[in-house]
């Protein structure tokens, strides 16, 4: 130890820097060694244990969850598959035949849900069995509404990040007071709705021609920005019955179609944040460079920005996938037989009178979380750091 | 690789450009010749950098029109200008390796891939890249970025070709060797050149033509030489030459310049109560008191090698002049200035127009 606090007092560095610069672990004294791998070995014991725990959790039966604290399987208590047997093969639906009939129907559930404003067709009910349904459920509900948020919010972001836009205030003022008098007469004078909008919306055209340009003070960039984020200051739980009049007004409760616009909404704000600042940094010549070299703006996208933002494009996704993949309170209150998620099944398992059902819902959490730990590997290989390095300057 | 057989002209025609209220470039007037190297010369904030993003069409200008080959090109899209052009910053695509980046043009004109191989070697070669094909923008030197960015806009045989203070980025021994590569490049294959910076020297020994720009407004467009020996302006002849012309304040009356009580013959006529004499350091002579035009005393003297910089201050005014390196007068010294008639500019001060 010595020789190191030598070191560090020859190179001049704060007591901070001693404490918090280690050197290379190579160059550490054993000493230091033996309490740096400690330390590390003792975190990661509090990370993973969880995760251990949930996992051998789902192999006992109830009486070694209640009789109390068993670590050890084949040691501490006999592990059971009984928690796995009720979620899959006991139910009578669980079957391959059933997985494919899932997937059918939610073929044939989109197209009658396309085609249902011009023919009435009846959507297929499920009888698959309740964890198959809400997997594939989860499954296609967060990879849609991450999908449409990603693409949606970084289109929005690269607009935030290249174009000046200046929108009048006075125009916004009008279009929020024609759209309050579009609820009024259509709420209370039961006008039908398309035609007051489409009175409203040639209203303000025809206003903004004859008035936009006495109005002086004019939004930027960044209040739009600033505006968008304020969407999720609100908490969900404020606004998820004015959520369900609204589905229930369009008659989308219960779909999957509700849970995957209502995710891509909330999680909208996040994606333009982090997107945006992904490309602002991007230099802007080089976008300029490749105008000049010929490149369309389709063509800049996608041999530019797209490979130089893949590593922000790459967490975000990650981000916004476990976000609607975890999410709860919406689908609890939206989604009440056919797309309920896996959150709201392993909810379930606190079923009140008989208690909670550990050994059931960790068998549960262990099938939610491996799509999840195989999606962040899989997206990790993109995060890697210094991808533009070399693109300006010396 | 030599036959460059498209060269354009280029004109710019009552250009203007606005940023909010701040006019950046004012009735902007330029015609370039086919196969000319002309440089834009001028301060930050000249508007020099407009003028050229207007010419690649990244910007539109807020009035006027622009030219190449005759073709009205004011709203067409950079990629149908068939321009290409040098950032100062170089803009190399870091995820794309030298050879990529150096045919990212012919990949966008949808070329055979063989033909962009071909191509990218040639360019490569030019330049004298190859080699380095396989490395990424990262792995270079600034000198070797340099030479991709110029690759990349040689490879597609541009009918213009910009660059945006191209060797700012260098340091100064390599910055006068690619001076040099940039001249010799632009001479063999004789593509119309127009080339900005703020650096004297680069526009002096690189230009056909000089266009010296100040506030927006084009000051004198003229052969290096002219731009010297023959300023058009006040602004213009103490903007070129190291170290810049000498000044002096006063007044002209017939074909005299008065000042201080000394009367300086000139070569011009004219009465203007006040008015500049300028004269350029190389242009004076030192001399025993009782030769010379005007008397002073030595405020300093700095030996440069070739010669030795005197600078003289008389009544206020200091004047240098560049004397024989064999000069050895002491500060505080009394001397002579020996100023010739027929190098001696005079300047209108209210306007800063020469007095011819």
């Amino acid at each position: 130890m010595h020789d190191t606090h030598y070191r560090f007092e020859k190179s001049g560095q704060t007591l901070m820097q001693r404490l918090f610069e280690a050197p290379a672990a190579g160059k550490m004294s054993p000493a230091s060694k033996v309490v740096a791998y400690t330390l590390l070995i003792v975190w990661s014991t509090i990370v993973l244990f969880p995760i251990y725990w949930v996992v051998i959790t789902s192999f006992k039966d109830p009486a070694a969850v209640n009789q109390g604290p068993f670590y050890i399987p084949f040691v501490d208590f006999q592990p059971t598959l009984d928690a796995w047997r009720t979620q899959f093969t006991e139910d009578p639906h669980c079957n391959i035949p059933a997985i494919g009939r899932q997937f059918g129907l939610l073929a044939y559930n989109s197209v009658a849900f396309v085609l249902s404003p011009f023919f009435s067709i009846t959507p297929m009910e499920p009888q698959i069995c309740k964890i198959y349904l809400a997997f594939t459920n989860s499954v296609v509900i967060s990879v849609f509404s991450t999908f449409l948020c990603v693409v949606v919010g970084s289109m929005a972001a690269y607009a935030l990040a290249r174009i000046q836009y200046a929108p009048k205030f006075g125009n916004i003022m009008m279009f929020v007071l024609l759209l309050i008098g579009v609820i009024y007469v259509t709420t209370y004078f039961k006008v039908a709705w398309w035609a007051s909008s489409a009175v409203a919306l040639s209203m303000f055209f025809f206003l903004v021609r004859a008035l936009g340009r006495h109005y002086k003070m004019t939004l930027k960039n960044g209040d739009i920005l600033f505006w968008i984020i304020s969407q999720r200051i609100l908490p969900p739980i404020v606004v998820v019955i004015p959520i369900y009049v609204m589905f229930q007004a369009v008659k989308l409760l219960d779909t999957h179609l509700a849970l995957i616009l209502l995710y891509a909404v909330a999680n909208m704000p996040i994606v333009v944040w982090l997107m945006h600042d992904f490309f602002a940094n991007l230099p802007i010549e080089l976008e300029e460079s490749a105008q000049l070299d010929g490149a369309s703006r389709i063509g800049i996208f996608r041999e530019i920005v797209m490979p130089l933002t893949r590593p922000g494009l790459a967490a975000t996704t990650l981000l916004i996938l476990v976000l609607s993949w975890n999410e709860y309170l919406f689908a609890v209150f939206l989604a009440t037989v056919k797309v309920q998620t896996m959150p709201i099944m392993v909810a379930a398992k606190n079923t009140g009178e008989k208690g909670i059902f550990w050994w059931e819902m960790c068998a549960l959490i262990v099938v939610m979380i491996i799509p999840v730990i195989v999606m962040a590997i899989l997206l990790t290989r993109f995060i890697s750091k210094g991808v533009l390095l070399g693109a300006v300057k010396g | 690789m030599s036959d460059y057989s498209q060269k354009a002209s280029v004109r710019f025609e009552n250009v203007e450009k606005s940023f909010g209220t701040v006019q950046v470039l004012k009735n902007f007037e330029l015609e370039v010749e086919p196969g000319e190297f002309v440089v834009l010369l001028g301060a930050s904030g000249s508007g020099k950098t407009t003028a050229l993003r207007i010419l690649s069409g990244l910007e539109t200008p807020s009035a006027g029109r622009v030219f190449i080959e005759g073709q009205d090109v004011t709203n067409m899209l950079p990629k149908y200008r068939n321009i290409s052009m040098v950032f100062q910053s170089y803009a190399l695509y870091p995820h794309k390796t030298v050879a990529e980046n150096i045919g990212f043009p012919l990949k966008m004109r949808k070329l055979p891939k063989q033909d962009i191989e071909s191509a990218t070697i040639d360019a490569a070669k030019q330049v004298q890249l190859d080699g380095l094909l396989e490395r990424y923008p990262r792995e270079l030197s600034g000198g070797q970025r340099q030479r991709v960015a110029l690759a990349r806009a040689i490879i597609r045989r541009p009918s213009v070709f910009l660059m945006d203070e191209p060797l700012s980025n260098l340091d100064a021994k390599l910055r006068g060797h690619m001076r040099a590569e940039l001249k010799h490049m632009q001479q063999s294959m004789g593509i119309t050149t127009i080339y900005v910076t703020h650096d004297q020297i680069e526009a002096m020994t690189l230009a056909h033509r000089v266009a010296i720009l100040e506030k927006g407004v084009l000051q004198q467009l003229a052969t290096p030489a002219q731009i010297y020996n023959d300023p058009e302006n006040l602004f213009v002849a103490q903007f070129i030459g190291s170290p810049p012309m000498n000044v002096v304040h006063g007044r002209l009356e017939e074909s005299e310049f008065v000042t201080q009580g000394v009367r300086i013959h000139t070569q011009v006529q004219g009465q203007i109560e006040s008015a500049v004499m300028g004269i350029r350091p190389e242009d004076c002579a030192v001399a025993p008191p009782s030769e010379g035009t005007l008397i002073g005393r030595i405020y300093t003297n700095e030996l440069i090698g070739d010669h030795t910089l005197v600078t003289v201050d008389w009544g206020g005014d200091q004047i240098s002049v560049k004397a024989s390196k064999d000069f050895t007068g002491q500060q505080g010294d009394e001397i002579g200035l020996v100023i010739p008639s027929d190098r001696l500019f005079v300047f209108d001060k209210s306007t800063g127009a020469r007095v011819r």
